[in-house]
C-alpha cells in the first residue's frame, strides 16, 4: 500500500505541477486501490475482534497461552477492556452480587446432568472441595455448572438418556 | 453381613453422599446400573460411574479413586472373593455389593462395619454357621505364667502335668475343629451359582419407594432374562421370577384393557407373552431363526443333511411355503403370521420339542419398534463384546448402556445386526466342531479346543460369546451322540485369546441333564489344578469358572484337571 501512496504523490505533484492531465486517471485508480486494500484490512481486524470477544464468552476469563501467543499486544489490551466492561455490566445485573451471564447459555433442564468422559483429564475439583478423577469413558453425575465448561472444552459430553 | 432394610441402610445412606459404581460387563449387571442411575438422577445423588470387567481392572480403578470417596456400590462382582483381602481399604470405606454370584464369601457375609451385601436372605444361601468358621483366638500360651511360687515341687509336678494334658487337649479340640472347619469351607465354595437378578433386587428398591418406573421394569425384565438365555438360573427359578415381575407388569399397564381410556400408541407398552423360543426371529426371517436358535438347530441336528430334511418336513407339516419362511418375518403373510405361534408349538411337540413356547414380556412403543426381551438381551450382548477394530472394553461398554434407553433405537439395531452375526458364527462352529468330531473325551469331562484358523474365531475370545458357544456345543453334542456315557459328562472349551501373547481362553460347562441345578464345580477345579501344575493362569474374570493360560502350559493343565476330577 505504501508503494502505490508513493507513486500516486509523485504522479500528483507532477500533475499540479506540469500540469499533465493525463496523468489523472492513473491516480484515480491508485487511489480507488489504496481505499479497496484499506477496507480489506479494517475488516481483517474487526473480524479479529468479534472473535476474540467470542472468546471470551468459549473460554471465560483466563485465555489459554496458545490463544494468546497470537493476539498482538493492542488485541489483548481490547480484550481486558472488553472483559472489564462485560464485568461491570454483569455486576449490575441481579441485585447485589451480579449474575454471571455466559453461564446456562442453553436453557437449563435439571440441576444435574450425567456426562461421560471422552479424554483423560485428571483430578478435576467439585465444590465441596473433593475431587473427581476423570477418566476415559466414566461416567459422572455432577451439577451443571460445574461441569458447562468442560463440555465446551470438548472433554465431556452430555449423555441424554 | 446382609441389608435387611434396603431403603434405610442402603439407599438413605447414600443419598447424601457422593458414590462411586462399579459395574461388571454383563447384561444383568447393566440393567441394574440403569435402575440404579434412574433413582440417583432423581434424588440429585452425585455419582460416578466406571466400567470393570476383571479382577485386576476393579483393582487399579480402585486404587485410583479410593481417596475421592468413601461409599463403593458395586453390581455384579465382589462377592465371591474377600474384597478387603483384595482392596485393602480404609477404615472408614463402606461397601455395598449387589452381587448374583454365589457362594457369597464367609469374610463378607461375617464382616459387619465395612462390607454390606444387598441380597434378598431368602435365596437359598447356606451360609455356615459364625461359629463353625471363626473362633477368637484364645490365650493358650500363657500356662507359664500360671504357676505359683513357693508352691511344694512335687504339687507343682502335678499341676504341671495337668496343664500339660490341658494344652494336648486343647490342641486336639482345635485340630479337630479346624479339619471340620476346612471341610464345611470346601462344601459350602465347590458349587458356583447365581441367585436372584441384581436389576430385579434393584427394582424391588425402586418399588419399595415408590419410585418405580415402566422403563425401570422393562430393564429387570431385561436382567432376568440375561439369566435364562446364558443358563445361569434353573428353569423353576425363572418361571417364579416371571410371576413376580407380571404381577409388576399389570399394576403398570393395564391400561390398554379398557377401551375408552387406551394409551396413545407412542407411549411404551409391557406385556406379558407366550412366545416362541426362536431368538430374534421377529427381526429376522423364520428360517434364519430356526436354523440359529439352539433349541432348535441341536434337536433337528441342522449339521446333518438328515437334519436339514427334518428342518423341511417340520416346515411342511407346518404348510409354511419356503418362500414365505425365508423372507424377512415382517413382511410374511399376514394369514400365515396369524396363528403362527400355535401351529409351530403343534408341530413342534410332533417332532419331539415341548418347550418350544417360554414366557418372557415384550415391549412395544410406536408403530414399528417391538421387541421381546430376549432380542434386547441379545443385542446387548453383542454390543458388549463387539469386536470391531478400535473398540475397547469400555467403549463397548458404553454402548451397550446406551442401547438400554429407549432414544438409542439405531444401537440398538446395530446390536441385533451384531447379534445375529454371532449366532449365525456360533451355529457354523458348533456343526464344524460336531462334524469334525473336534468334541474329545478326556475321561471325566469333554474337551474341545478351537483352533486358530477357524472363522470369526476372534468372535469366540470373550467370556460371555464363549460361554454361549460352549453351552450350545454341548448340548448338540448330546443331541448327536450316541455313547450315553458322554451325555452326562461336563465341558471344557478352549478358544485362542491373543496371539502374540499365546494365551487361550478356558471355560468350564458343568453337565447337561434336564434338572439340573446349574451348579458349575469348575472354578475351583480350574484353581486347584492350576496351583498343582504352577500353570501361568490368569483368574481374572468374576465368574470363577473362565481362566486365560498360556497355550503351552496346556496339556500339563489339562491332565493336572483329569486327575483332580476322576
Amino acid at each position: 500500500m505504501k508503494a502505490l501512496y508513493e507513486q500516486n504523490q509523485s504522479d500528483v505533484n507532477e500533475a499540479k505541477s506540469d500540469g499533465r492531465s493525463d496523468l489523472i486517471p492513473t491516480i484515480k485508480f491508485r487511489h480507488c486501490s489504496l481505499l479497496r486494500n484499506r477496507r480489506c484490512t479494517v475488516a481483517y481486524l474487526y473480524d479479529r475482534l468479534l472473535r476474540i470477544r467470542a472468546l471470551r464468552w468459549e473460554y471465560g476469563s483466563v485465555l489459554p497461552n496458545a490463544l494468546r501467543f497470537h493476539m498482538s499486544a493492542e488485541e489483548m489490551e481490547w480484550f481486558n477492556r472488553y472483559k472489564k466492561s462485560l464485568a461491570t455490566y454483569m455486576r449490575s445485573l441481579g441485585g447485589e452480587e451480579g449474575l454471571d451471564v455466559t453461564q446456562d447459555m442453553k436453557p437449563p433442564k435439571s440441576l444435574y446432568i450425567e456426562v461421560r468422559c471422552l479424554r483423560d483429564y485428571g483430578e478435576f475439583e467439585v465444590d465441596d472441595g473433593t475431587s473427581v478423577v476423570l477418566k476415559k469413558n466414566s461416567q459422572h453425575f455432577l451439577p451443571r455448572w460445574k461441569c458447562e465448561q468442560l463440555i465446551r472444552q470438548g472433554i465431556l459430553e452430555h449423555v441424554l438418556s | 453381613m446382609f441389608v435387611s432394610d434396603f431403603r434405610k441402610e442402603f439407599y438413605e445412606l447414600v443419598q447424601s453422599q457422593r458414590v462411586l459404581l462399579f459395574v461388571a460387563s454383563d447384561v444383568d449387571a447393566l440393567c441394574a446400573c440403569k435402575i440404579l442411575q434412574a433413582l440417583f438422577h432423581c434424588d440429585h445423588v452425585q455419582y460416578t460411574l466406571v466400567p470393570v470387567s476383571g479382577w485386576q481392572e476393579l483393582e487399579t480403578a480402585f486404587l485410583e479413586h479410593k481417596e475421592q470417596f468413601r461409599y463403593f456400590i458395586l453390581i455384579n462382582c465382589g462377592a465371591n472373593i474377600d474384597l478387603l483381602d483384595i482392596l485393602q481399604p480404609e477404615e472408614d470405606t463402606i461397601f455395598f455389593v449387589c452381587d448374583t454370584h454365589r457362594p457369597v464369601n464367609v469374610v463378607n457375609v461375617y464382616n459387619d462395619t465395612q462390607i454390606k451385601l444387598l441380597i434378598k436372605q431368602d435365596d437359598d444361601l447356606e451360609v455356615p454357621a459364625y461359629d463353625d468358621i471363626f473362633r477368637d483366638e484364645e490365650e493358650d500360651e500363657d500356662h507359664s505364667g500360671n504357676e505359683s511360687d513357693g508352691s511344694e515341687p512335687s504339687e507343682k509336678r502335678t499341676r504341671l502335668e495337668e496343664e500339660v494334658l490341658e494344652q494336648t487337649m486343647k490342641r486336639r479340640q482345635r485340630r479337630a475343629w479346624e479339619a471340620r472347619r476346612r471341610e464345611i469351607l470346601f462344601d459350602y465354595e465347590q458349587y458356583e451359582y447365581h441367585g436372584t437378578s441384581s436389576a430385579m433386587v434393584m427394582f424391588d428398591l425402586a418399588w419399595m419407594m415408590s419410585k418405580d418406573l415402566n422403563d425401570m421394569l422393562w430393564w429387570a425384565i431385561v436382567g432376568l432374562t440375561d439369566q435364562w438365555v446364558q443358563d445361569k438360573i434353573t428353569q423353576m427359578k425363572y418361571v417364579t421370577d416371571v410371576g413376580i415381575l407380571q404381577r409388576h407388569v399389570s399394576r403398570h399397564n393395564h391400561r390398554n384393557e379398557d377401551e375408552e381410556h387406551t394409551l396413545s400408541v407412542d407411549c411404551t407398552r409391557i406385556t406379558f407373552e407366550y412366545d416362541l423360543r426362536l431368538a430374534l426371529y421377529q427381526h429376522w426371517s423364520l428360517y434364519d431363526s430356526l436354523c440359529n436358535t439352539c433349541y432348535t438347530a441341536s434337536r433337528f441336528k441342522l449339521w446333518s443333511v438328515h437334519g436339514q430334511k427334518r428342518l423341511q418336513e417340520f416346515l411342511a407339516d407346518m404348510g409354511l411355503p419356503l418362500k414365505q419362511v425365508k423372507q424377512k418375518f415382517q413382511s410374511m403373510d399376514v394369514s400365515l403370521k396369524e396363528n403362527l405361534r400355535e401351529m409351530i408349538e403343534e408341530s413342534a411337540n410332533k417332532f419331539g420339542m415341548k418347550d418350544m413356547r417360554v414366557q418372557t414380556f415384550s415391549i412395544h412403543f410406536g408403530f414399528k419398534h417391538k421387541f421381546l426381551a430376549s432380542d434386547v438381551v441379545f443385542a446387548t450382548m453383542s454390543l458388549m463384546e463387539s469386536t470391531e477394530k478400535d473398540s475397547s472394553g469400555t467403549d463397548n461398554f458404553t454402548q451397550a448402556l446406551d442401547s438400554l434407553s429407549r432414544s438409542n433405537l439405531d444401537k440398538l439395531y446395530h446390536g441385533l445386526e451384531l447379534a445375529k452375526k454371532q449366532l449365525r458364527a456360533t451355529q457354523q462352529t458348533i456343526a464344524s466342531c460336531l462334524c469334525t468330531n473336534l468334541v474329545i473325551s478326556q475321561g471325566p469331562f469333554l474337551y474341545c479346543s478351537l483352533m486358530e484358523g477357524t472363522p470369526d474365531v476372534m468372535l469366540f475370545s470373550k467370556p460371555v460369546s464363549l460361554s454361549l458357544l460352549s453351552r450350545h456345543l454341548l448340548k448338540s453334542f448330546v443331541y448327536s451322540t450316541k455313547n450315553r456315557r458322554c451325555k452326562l459328562l461336563p465341558l471344557v472349551m478352549a478358544a485362542p485369546l491373543s496371539v502374540e501373547q499365546g494365551t487361550v481362553t478356558l471355560v468350564g460347562i458343568p453337565p447337561e441333564t434336564d434338572s439340573s441345578d446349574r451348579k458349575n464345580f469348575f472354578g475351583r477345579a480350574f484353581e486347584k489344578a492350576a496351583e498343582s501344575t504352577s500353570s501361568r493362569t490368569l483368574h481374572n474374570h468374576f465368574d470363577l469358572s473362565v481362566i486365560e493360560l498360556k497355550a503351552e502350559d496346556r496339556s500339563k493343565f489339562l491332565d493336572a484337571l483329569v486327575s483332580l476330577l476322576s
